[in-house]
């Protein structure tokens, strides 16, 4: 291989669609931090945005070293690089610095930033070696077994540091990769509904407490550790039949029987340790009053008021760059970063809301098109990956500014501020654009 | 290594994109252009406050408009917001402060200690600054960030003594009052009329609140935007023109002394009461400090100081006996009817007695009159007229009913029918109660107003005008009269015009030649009137009437009546009865246009020898 870049060839083979997307959406990220920045009295209190315009500056290295540099000569150093992360990840869990409650940072002299966004990056590559290995046999349940397991480690030290936002977005990534990679449905659905029932079993006492409001029999069994025993035991009995009848019998409907009798006993245990030992009691309120914010509308459900309010009224065209009222007497909290949705809703209403959306569609519509013009299946499960992730930001953000989202503390990839999130997205620009620009390489 | 990618799962990707963006705007167009006005009301009413601005209260003058019985000022309260300080100038605001408002450190400290530095609440340092310190802080506003000031509206009673009977007082509005007037736009935390002109014409003097709007933070401080409405100014409320005379009503109140009862000067020929006091008086200045003039002694103390007895409820006594003159004249009574007096007399089974026990001898009406003769009275009224009469010609003079004067909690009185007696005591009507009631005892009832009103019916030759304290509604700006309040007739009847001059020179017989001759001695004026004197149950105990009107022949436009009632009192008084005393200084005040010290200076009367 040649160690010599040939620039010109290089540059003609950009995807410039991709690319003007995502300047759009930096360019519209800067104006609105700066907006963010405007105090209720009219004095601009922040320099944000002049922060926000050097990581873009030093950004495009990344994006440049990314797209340049061929990740396949890197195949073999990806399980160095995945738990050269993992320690990190668990370094920070001991000795990050506490922000929000949460050890999510770690301190390089002044320089912060948070491994929990470059280690998606680095899962990517490591699973996407992983299922490059194991192609032959990607259906089966062992190879999807050991996938997950690659996805749990950083997820679950995420988790506990705790910050249940990122640690969510390496359930999309898992998801879009295997399903890329051509894996078995029904583990994909038996994921999914496991993921639905955990969360649904997980909800359910919080629901029972602050929205019914009254005692509801079948979320005692959830409650009651005794009950919740006599019902995991009974439960468990019936998928130890089920086991036998399916290996001495051979009859398939004795496999779906193991498939939802595990599903249940399953997300009852997790959902109770969920409950009881991971899960904060803010996290538990946060997903309670996004089921109804006025169960506390001047703490949890604040943010969620705030910020439907700030979107709402913004209207069509919004009430113009710097002339919102939410936003700038200070209603609206986090303006630059989880919320920078809703001040730039409010100042620039539905239009300027269509000009994100579109700009993530092209992002994303022409990432699928490269990933159609892979040469190798390594590039194919790294391209899905960092399709799985850029989607779940946008819409797990963009949700829980207009209400259709819980709020976890996930930013809006290129606008938020913030330079870790910044760089992992540009990463991942960077690797799509390397993986068209070697299109036609054999 | 080749690979060929399973186009169809990218497209299945490709879907679950486009599809969860377009929910995801669908759902953000509901939002911004569907609900757009919800959310827009949700917006503004969380940065958007209004805050009301008192309009001051309308002022209470007497008839000569000069000198106001209450006012309302601005009184300034100095506040300061903590977090507009700054930590570090906490210290030099503290002294700067201290220094402009002429008190300690120490104090402003103790309402603004250092730990409520972050606090975006105001603090009140002090209430009640005066105006030039106001001034002061004004001029040096630039070292004291975060201090203002808000005003507030005072109510001022700035005469004391029996006028507060009439004028009343305010106080914040209460629960029931509340429920009542809601739709007339009172909020909790107004202060109402709670007794006589304030209470009347609360909505004429409160004026009309207006509406600062501002828009605020999120942490409630005020933002330097322009608003969305304008604010609203407030509408001053309206002044109020007695028709008292200060200078009569202080007269009288001197004149009663402190002698439990009340007194009435009205004008018969339009019902303007020229002075009306109701001994013992209240302070409403005094109701929020200590001592036996706070609100919580008057309520407790015995003699019921916050009572206007002007218009309570006594029997009329003797004074009844014009009523029964008049209808013995309209009625087909014989013109020479008389009787003997021997003091008393008897009839069912015991004996009726005269208050003059050596008797008045053989007395026609006109002498009856003039001696207060009882026992006239009862064979009239038993013998000539009956309860009915007597009841019907009470009722014309306006008796047992209110007279509607402009004042709160005014009594009706009572006339008692046969019909009323046998249902509410269940007792069968005598002879015997017809006697008592002849001679203005027994269940007949009169407030000293209805018995000033009994006079000016004979005055006006059978008609009452509405008795009433307020002339005037004026601008507080302009000074215009906006409305006046109007003469209305009370009652009316027609009798003869003979009957009312003939009772008139009967009841100048009274202080010439009668029960009240030599007490009435002033020169100013002639005089006429009719004493009462009414049983309470005790011995030596009685409510002590004198009704009178002067000048005695002038015309009714030039004529004022006075009634004078003295309640029993277990204070041995050397001077019983006193209301003819009273009369005769208010008469020689009111025609001399002098005060009650000069009357005295010039009259020089027996009974007040302690004063000159």
């Amino acid at each position: 291989m040649r160690r010599n870049i040939n620039w010109g060839k290089s540059l003609s083979r950009i995807d410039f669609f991709m690319l003007s997307a995502v300047m759009i959406l930096m360019f519209i990220g800067v104006i609105f931090i700066y907006s963010s920045g405007i105090s209720s009295t009219g004095v601009n209190t922040s320099n944000e945005y002049l922060k926000q315009m050097l990581r873009i500056f030093t950004g495009f290295f990344v994006l440049l070293f990314f797209s340049l540099y061929d990740l396949s000569k890197l195949k073999n150093y990806t399980n160095v690089i995945y738990i050269m992360f993992i320690v990190i990840l668990i370094y920070t869990k001991i000795n990050g610095t506490l922000v929000n409650g949460a050890r999510s940072w770690i301190y390089i002299y002044n320089f912060g930033f948070q491994p929990s966004e470059f280690t998606k990056i680095a899962t990517i590559l490591f699973l996407g070696k992983f299922l490059d290995d194991n192609q032959r046999d990607i259906k089966s349940l062992s190879v999807f077994i050991k996938a997950l397991f690659i996805i749990t480690l950083p997820f679950g030290l995420i988790l506990i540091q705790p910050d249940m936002g990122t640690a969510s977005v390496y359930i999309p990534i898992f998801l879009a990769m295997l399903f890329i990679a051509g894996c078995d449905i029904k583990h994909i659905v038996y994921l999914l509904l496991l993921a639905l029932f955990i969360i649904l079993f997980t909800m359910l006492p919080g629901w029972e407490e602050y929205i019914l409001q009254s005692k509801n029999p079948f979320v005692s069994v959830l409650t009651d550790p005794e009950l919740l025993i006599y019902t995991i035991g009974s439960i468990f009995i019936s998928l130890i039949l089920s086991a036998i009848g399916y290996f001495y019998l051979k009859k398939k409907y004795f496999y779906w029987f193991l498939y939802m009798f595990s599903i249940i006993v399953i997300s009852l245990v997790l959902s109770y340790i969920a409950r009881t030992y991971v899960l904060k009691g803010y996290q538990i309120m946060r997903l309670i009053v996004f089921m109804n914010p006025q169960v506390d509308p001047l703490n949890f459900g604040w943010n969620i008021i705030q910020a439907t309010t700030a979107v709402g009224s913004g209207g069509l065209i919004g009430k113009g760059l710097l002339q919102g009222t939410q936003s700038h007497y200070q209603f609206l909290p986090e303006q630059s970063t989880d919320f920078i949705f809703s001040i730039l809703s409010e100042e620039w209403g539905f239009v300027g809301a269509i000009i994100v959306f579109t700009s993530f569609l092209v992002i994303l519509g022409r990432a699928l098109l490269i990933l159609t013009y892979a040469k190798d299946n390594f590039s194919i499960m790294v391209g899905a990956g960092i399709i799985g992730m850029i989607f779940f930001h946008v819409i797990l953000n963009i949700g829980m500014n207009i209400g259709l989202m819980p709020i976890t503390g996930i930013p809006l990839f290129f606008v938020s501020y913030g330079g870790s999130s910044l760089w992992t997205a540009l990463a991942g620009i960077g690797i799509l654009q390397g993986i068209y620009q070697r299109r036609y390489r054999n | 290594m080749q690979h060929s990618i399973n186009k169809v799962r990218v497209i299945i990707v490709f879907i679950i994109i486009v599809v969860s963006f377009l929910y995801s705007l669908q759902h953000l167009y509901k939002m911004q252009v569907v609900d757009r006005n919800l959310y827009q009301k949700k917006a503004t009413a969380v940065y958007s406050r209004s805050i009301p601005i008192d309009a001051p209260r309308g002022e209470i003058y007497d008839r000569h408009y000069d000198i106001p019985y209450v006012d309302s000022t601005e009184s300034f309260s100095v506040v300061v917001n903590p977090a507009s300080v700054g930590k570090e100038n906490y210290d030099t605001f503290i002294e700067t402060l201290a220094d402009y408002m002429n008190i300690t450190p120490k104090d402003v400290e103790r309402k603004f200690p250092r730990s409520l530095m972050n606090s975006h609440k105001d603090i009140e340092i002090q209430r009640s600054v005066p105006y030039g310190t106001i001034v002061g802080l004004a001029e040096h506003i630039d070292e004291l960030p975060g201090l203002s000031w808000r005003s507030i509206p005072v109510r001022n009673y700035l005469f004391s003594g029996s006028i507060s009977h009439i004028l009343g007082y305010i106080g914040r509005i209460s629960q029931s009052e509340f429920q009542v007037l809601y739709n007339e736009g009172y909020t909790l935390t107004d202060d109402i009329g709670k007794n006589g002109v304030e209470k009347q014409f609360d909505k004429v003097l409160k004026g009309e609140k207006g509406l600062k709007y501002k828009t605020v933070d999120v942490k409630g401080r005020k933002l330097d935007k322009k608003n969305l409405e304008p604010d609203i100014q407030p509408k001053a409320g309206k002044n109020i023109k007695l028709t008292i005379d200060r200078k009569i009503q202080t007269l009288v109140e001197k004149s009663l002394g402190n002698r439990k009862g009340s007194v009435i000067v009205l004008k018969p020929s339009n019902g303007e009461i020229l002075a009306m006091v109701s001994y013992p008086w209240y302070e409403p200045k005094e109701f929020n400090t200590r001592g036996e003039n706070s609100f919580g002694s008057l309520l407790i103390d015995e003699d019921r100081p916050l009572l206007n007895r002007a218009l309570q409820a006594y029997a009329p006594a003797s004074t009844f006996k014009i009523i029964m003159s008049v209808a013995a004249l309209e009625e087909e009574v014989p013109e020479d009817l008389s009787t003997v007096c021997e003091g008393r007399v008897f009839y069912g089974d015991r004996y009726w007695g005269c208050w003059n026990k050596g008797g008045h001898g053989e007395e026609t009406l006109g002498e009856a009159l003039r001696d207060s003769c009882n026992i006239f009275f009862y064979t009239l009224g038993r013998d000539y007229l009956g309860i009915e009469k007597i009841n019907s010609y009470a009722r014309e003079f306006g008796f047992g009913q209110k007279s509607g004067i402009d004042l709160p909690y005014e009594a009706s009185g009572q006339i008692p029918s046969p019909e009323f007696v046998k249902r509410i005591y269940n007792e069968q009507w005598t002879s015997g109660d017809t006697m008592n009631v002849s001679i203005g005892q027994g269940r007949t009832l009169a407030t000293p107003l209805q018995v000033a009103n009994e006079l000016a019916f004979v005055l006006n030759e059978g008609v009452i005008y509405k008795p009433h304290v307020v002339k005037e509604i004026i601008d507080p700006v302009t000074n215009n009269v906006i409305s006046e309040i109007p003469i209305e007739v009370f009652t009316k009847s027609s009798f003869k015009k003979e009957t009312f001059d003939e009772v008139k020179m009967y009841l100048r017989s009274v202080v010439t030649d009668g029960t009240a001759k030599n007490a009435i001695f002033t020169p100013a004026v002639e005089v006429a009137g009719k004493t009462g004197t009414s049983e309470v149950g005790f011995a030596d105990k009685f409510h002590n009437w004198f009704i009178s009107y002067g000048p005695y022949d002038a015309p009714v436009e030039d004529q004022v009546v006075v009634v004078v009632m003295i309640e029993a009192s277990d204070i041995p008084d050397r001077w019983r009865p006193w209301s003819t005393k009273a009369t005769n200084l208010i008469y020689h005040g009111i025609f001399r246009d002098e005060t009650f010290e000069e009357v005295v200076q010039d009259l020089k009367p027996y009974y007040l020898r302690e004063l000159f």
